[in-house]
């Protein structure tokens, strides 16, 4: 029979996990919606924090919480947290790192443009660089 | 039982959903039109997917699901960081 610790830990993840399918389902269609590629990461910070880590600790806390899954849910419960924790950091890791390549490399547009100082400065350094090439 | 029966109900109405974002995150990465599009849908898929591991891991009542999300998890920054090294100096990373 299950106690009541174990109903307010499956409720908790439940929550959770349905809290998760919904930013999901918003990150999809953002990302399918969007015009171009920086408009689309913000959708994908959201599909990624809100859409992967917020429903393994639900995951987490489900499986604390389940006390039909035998002794084994223990380490689902340790598993799943420490995977939401790796994807916390990782996500908003990879997420940059993509952009800023996607930026220096000219392969995607910058939009919806109010200033874009890392362009003109890079623009300044390579007139920079040729000119003086062009003395020597 | 009575919560065993609640959980696999709720378990039961949550899988679609995730599996309809799924179908949008795979029509992106299939038609995006330049590369960060398709490594940025691919991204999300995957960190997704490992949330959806832990998912079906309670539904079967498996526990072996679960190390594959730490390994998704891993394998997508591993895409990532390839990725955005070809994009910058052309070349793989050696």
């Amino acid at each position: 029979m299950a106690t009541a610790l174990e109903w307010a830990l499956a409720i908790l993840g439940e929550i959770l996990i349905a809290i998760g399918a919904f930013f999901d389902v918003v990150a999809a269609i953002g990302l399918l919606r969007f015009p171009n590629f920086f408009v689309r990461l913000h959708a994908a910070t959201i599909g990624a924090i809100g859409g992967a880590f917020v429903p393994l600790i639900g995951v987490a806390l489900l499986a604390a919480g389940c006390g039909f899954l035998g002794p084994y849910r223990w380490f689902m419960a340790g598993a799943a947290a420490v995977t939401a924790v790796l994807i916390l950091i990782l996500a908003p890791v990879g997420s940059h790192i993509l952009a800023k390549a996607a930026h220096q490399s000219r392969t995607a547009v910058v939009e919806p443009k109010v200033v874009d100082f890392l362009e003109e400065d890079r623009a300044a350094r390579e007139r920079q660089e040729g000119a003086g090439g062009g003395e020597q | 039982m009575q919560l065993e029966t609640e959980v696999m109900l709720f378990l039961t109405c949550v899988i679609p959903i995730f599996v309809g974002a799924f179908i949008m995150y795979l029509i992106r990465a299939l038609k995006g039109p330049t590369l960060p599009d398709i490594v940025l849908a691919i991204d999300s898929l995957s960190y997704d997917l490992a949330a959806f591991l832990g998912i079906l891991a309670i539904y079967f009542r498996s526990a072996l699901l679960i190390p594959c999300a730490i390994v998704l998890a891993l394998w997508v920054y591993a895409l990532d960081l390839y990725v955005s090294k070809y994009l910058i100096s052309r070349e793989m990373g050696e």
